[in-house]
């Protein structure tokens, strides 16, 4: 569906020292830098896929998304989205695909969302009735019926995105570039944004590229992970698969009715975090049941669950640890 | 002609979606259109200056002039109300990047772009500049002549295009050096000399406002051919003029979409 062959990107950028002088000397002589944001960056993605890409700040993920939407041109390399290439814009494939960006709205400031949705129905030439009874059931999912004769500003946030997410799927795009949707939103919103994404997926088969800040979002929705650092490509896989790589070992946490032996946390792995009565080990994998055996033998339990190290901690360490052209070969 | 119809619609859709952003604000509406008659008698106002002192300026007297000064306003009207709005709003996109969302839409960009808003009370600016049109054949003591008046229609619409291709090739600046204020604000200052006969502007400035900057060709021809002093010679020159500006400004726009780099998220 989605084919991405040595892409690169390289952004000319106005640099200059912070202050007034080099503000003025920068008016008479301009430096550009140059920032390469992707580099040599190949993947491919089946129809029906849901896949995460992650990565810090500025790693070139925004860039990737708006490469595979046609709204940048690479620098070299190809990329062809279903058998189009995204920077000609033909109809057929602005019809298949949609941009929903968490920091830039499309929807009417000043207007209800429901003026952006007829504007859309228009752009798009959908026939009246297919277009309603779309948006009816985009509606009734999201829960935005009271809201869609509003005007957009007196939305909140959340409203807002789930109001976005309407006006950028009545056309019923076969595939999504998902660009932070769920920035800013509570958790209980993240959550249902989360679930709607996957609910269209299922029902759609549409093809889903998402990027976000939070873990959550991704181990919820994208069983396979592109991470991009400094523009390279560093890992593509199975998520669960890197995790395990990267911290081979699970956290057992425990709750003591009264305060444990000193020694005996030692003895089962290292301690993570402590309060008096509580505590976070780190135990190898193969190692889990034993130690799960040996706590409640020996230690006072009143509570105890075995689960993965946090996703955010993993990736961390991941991008922390590694050499910018560095490759993590895929599971 | 499914893709007329569709363009059609469009169109329709984007000025209902102006309108309802205009009434959306009661008072701003009504203060718009006021303003807008207040800037039409402020136009006048030079001219009526220049000739109070003289008969006649550049072999244009006060009535012929007032034609010029008439269709001028009549253009600035179109241009303030059809052309600015909409390129404004793609200078604004450029810079905040959401101009993302036009691209996206299976439409032609600069179609989306150039209907995308229309300010409709200036529809008095243009009523009231018909309004001092007709006075200024009221003071010559005689109605243009049929054929005139169709010579000046169609140069009406060589005239909008070759502002709009103007307009749009700077916006296509915009695409590459991102904040172009201060050059619509040029383009604004530049478009005022049109008030004035041409024959007023010697030498260097004369050839500019007639070749690179057509005001010629945007005011005092159209003005010319209701008078019924054009020449053919030159209603061809303003054709031809036009149509040369329409093709190099779509050539520019492509070239500067490849340029838009968005803005980071």
């Amino acid at each position: 569906m989605i084919r991405a062959r040595e892409l690169c990107k390289t952004y000319r950028v106005h640099r200059r020292p912070p202050g007034l002088l080099a503000a003025l000397r920068s008016v008479v002589r301009r430096r550009y830098e140059e920032v390469r944001a992707l580099v040599d960056v190949s993947f491919a993605i089946a129809p029906g896929e849901r896949v995460g890409f992650l990565g810090p700040n500025g790693a070139g993920k925004t860039t990737a998304l708006k490469i595979l939407s046609g709204l940048l041109y690479p620098t070299s390399g190809s990329v062809t989205v279903g058998e189009f290439v995204p920077q000609e814009r033909r109809s057929e494939f602005l019809h298949m695909i949609t941009l929903v960006m968490g920091q830039k709205q499309q929807l009417l400031w000043d207007l209800p969302p429901a003026e952006t949705f007829a504007m859309n129905r228009a752009l798009f030439d959908l026939p009246r009735r297919e277009a309603d009874a779309t948006q009816k059931e985009l509606v009734d999912l999201l829960e935005v019926g009271p809201l869609i004769g509003k005007p957009t500003r007196q939305l909140s946030l959340g409203e807002r995105m789930k109001c976005e997410l309407v006006a950028a799927l009545l056309h019923r795009p076969r595939v999504l570039f998902l660009d932070e949707p769920t920035i800013g939103l509570d958790v209980s919103m993240q959550a249902r944004v989360r679930d709607f994404i996957r609910r269209y997926n299922e029902s759609t088969g549409a093809s889903v590229l998402l990027t976000s800040h939070y873990m959550e979002d991704v181990a919820a929705l994208c069983p396979r992970v592109i991470v991009i650092d400094k523009g390279h490509l560093i890992y593509d896989g199975d998520l669960r698969t890197l995790a395990r790589r990267i911290r081979p070992e699970k956290r057992i946490t425990m709750h003591f009715s009264s305060l444990p032996a000193p020694g005996e946390l030692d003895r089962l792995g290292s301690c993570v975090a402590r309060s008096e009565l509580q505590a976070t080990l780190a135990v190898p994998a193969a190692q889990v049941t034993e130690a799960v055996r040996a706590a409640l033998g020996r230690l006072p339990i009143s509570d105890i669950s075995v689960e993965d190290p946090p996703l955010e901690e993993i990736m961390q360490e991941f991008l922390g640890g590694q050499p910018a052209n560095g490759r993590v070969k895929s599971a | 002609m499914r893709s007329l119809r569709h363009y059609a619609r469009l169109l329709v859709v984007q000025m209902r979606t102006s309108l309802t952003l205009a009434v959306q604000y009661r008072l701003d509406f009504f203060l718009e259109g006021a303003l807008a008659l207040f800037w039409l008698a402020i136009t006048l106002i030079p001219l009526l200056v220049v000739f109070s002192r003289r008969e006649s300026v550049a072999g244009w007297s006060f009535p012929e002039a007032l034609v010029v000064v008439g269709w001028f306003s009549v253009l600035k009207a179109v241009l303030d109300g059809g052309v600015t709005p909409s390129l404004n709003f793609v200078v604004e996109g450029v810079r905040k990047g959401t101009l993302d969302f036009v691209l996206l839409k299976p439409a032609d960009a600069q179609f989306l772009v150039s209907t995308a808003r229309f300010e409709p009370w200036r529809i008095l600016d243009f009523l009231g500049s018909i309004g001092v049109l007709v006075y200024a054949f009221h003071r010559l003591g005689r109605a243009p002549r049929v054929g005139d008046l169709m010579v000046g229609f169609a140069l009406f619409a060589v005239a909008v295009i070759l502002l709009y291709s103007l307009w749009i090739l700077v916006v296509s600046v915009s695409f590459r050096v991102v904040k172009v204020d201060n050059l619509s604000y040029l383009f604004i200052s530049i478009f005022d000399a049109g008030r004035w006969p041409i024959d007023v502007f010697k030498g260097a400035l004369r050839l500019i406002f007639t070749v690179v900057f057509p005001l010629a060709l945007m005011t005092t021809y159209p003005a010319q051919a209701l008078l019924g002093k054009l020449t053919s010679a030159h209603a061809l020159l303003a054709g031809t003029g036009g149509l040369a500006f329409a093709a190099i400004a779509r050539f520019v726009w492509k070239r500067a979409l490849r340029a838009y780099s968005s803005a980071s998220s």
